[in-house]
């Protein structure tokens, strides 16, 4: 098989030298696996770049366009230990409502996830995880589906006859995810989701890297809780110190988010955390290196 | 101030970040010439020298140095 995943680090390191250099590091130890299912979305990815008229190029643009935001967060960051965005409004007017911005950020966060080692782990987690659930799952949600490959997986894994719904609040995101999956099995409500009026109730939520984009993400998980099935499962996605241009609320670390969990009513059936960059811990501590943090959650029995 | 003085504090602070105590750049040096100098430590360096020179840098001065030559003129030009 032709090594496409090696061509975009090859792109990339032309283009910014600097940053491919630590993308290189940090996967460093992936085995074979990880380039086999690379190069797997890269041929599905390619296809669909192909038929909207767009090119590698455009994608890689879009990546680095992304990483330059990141890097101008990072630098504010590193000043106030705040995220720059504090309200929905701002960050709806800014982004998920800016088609121009939306656009790279989707398309560059879908190449994140291959190019970033805490992107891939917690994609890893998920596939190696979901199908335990395939036979119990009949009616799946996903919220802030964004570019859509978390949802190609659920396609690929879950019954056939299981209903795929996705609520997302920009109309970019719904685009590309169904111009990304072509399978007219999903049903796409363009809202956001704490206007989301539910028809039933869901058996697997899951919602990656959402709660750290809303003011109160309390709020936000009694929703998921509220939506989901006495013995349904969620699975969720968030990042501690990751400051980017829609994230609002900051997670300092893992402990805050598990107890949110367990104050919205979950308990943890199972949970992993990455690091978004290989140093040590000492490092990690003392740079607010950011972790992702994943969770299959149920209903807490008490 | 002089290329040599900003070079010398440069330096320092290449030491302190990256760990590595003996290190002497130049400002022919570049990212190829040392292994710890990636993104990841390039933002550190950057706002180390943004608050030791009391400036602040545009993304696209962090983006487009090419090497520590270039930096020193940026701070040169900065601080007059
Ligand atoms: C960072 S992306 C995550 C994409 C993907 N789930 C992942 O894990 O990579 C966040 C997505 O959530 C959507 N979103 C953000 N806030 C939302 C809200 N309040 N209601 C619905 N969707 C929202 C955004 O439009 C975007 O598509």
């Amino acid at each position: 098989m032709s090594n496409f995943i090696n061509d975009i680090y090859n792109k990339i390191e032309v283009l910014s030298p600097l940053h491919a250099k630590k993308l290189k590091k940090n996967i460093a130890e992936f085995d074979d696996l990880y380039y086999e299912r690379a190069n797997n979305f890269m041929l599905k990815y390619n296809k669909y770049l192909k038929t909207n008229n767009k090119t590698i190029d455009y994608a890689i643009d879009c990546y680095l366009k992304m990483i330059a935001d990141v890097t101008t967060e990072t630098i504010e960051f590193i000043y106030t230990d705040k995220y720059t965005s504090s309200t929905f409004d701002e960050v709806n007017k800014r982004v998920y409502a800016n088609p121009e911005t939306m656009e790279y950020y989707m398309h560059g966060l879908l190449l994140s996830q291959f190019l970033w080692k805490h992107h891939y782990q917690i994609y890893d987690y998920y596939i190696n995880t979901l199908p335990k659930y395939s036979d119990k799952v009949t009616n799946y949600l996903e919220i802030g589906a964004g570019h859509g490959l978390y949802l190609s997986k659920a396609l690929e894994i879950l019954d056939k006859n299981t209903v795929f719904s996705v609520v997302d609040i920009s109309q970019t995101s719904i685009d590309l995810a169904k111009n990304f999956i072509e399978d007219s099995r999903i049903n796409f409500n363009l809202s956001n989701i704490f206007d989301f009026k539910k028809e039933n109730c869901y058996d697997f939520i899951s919602m990656g890297e959402v709660l750290e984009h809303v003011e109160d993400p309390l709020k936000l998980l009694l929703k998921l809780n509220s939506l989901l099935t006495v013995d349904g499962t969620v699975f969720i996605t968030t990042p501690t110190n990751a400051p980017a241009i829609d994230h609002i609320f900051l997670f300092r670390n893992v402990k805050e988010i598990q107890e949110l969990i367990t104050q919205s009513g979950f308990e943890i059936s199972s949970e992993k955390y990455f690091l978004s960059e290989d140093v040590s811990p000492e490092k990690a501590e003392k740079h607010k290196i950011s972790i992702m943090y994943g969770a299959f959650l149920k209903k807490s029995k008490n | 101030m002089e290329q040599t003085e900003v070079l010398k504090q440069i330096n320092d602070i290449f030491i302190d970040i990256l760990d590595i105590d003996n290190l002497v750049i130049t400002t022919e040096t570049t990212a190829n010439d040392i292994d710890e100098w990636d993104s990841l430590t390039h933002i550190q360096i950057v706002v180390a020298m943004e608050k030791k020179f009391k400036i602040r840098f545009t993304t696209a001065e962090i983006q487009g140095w090419k090497n520590v030559g270039e930096m020193v003129n940026t701070i040169i030009a900065k601080n007059k």
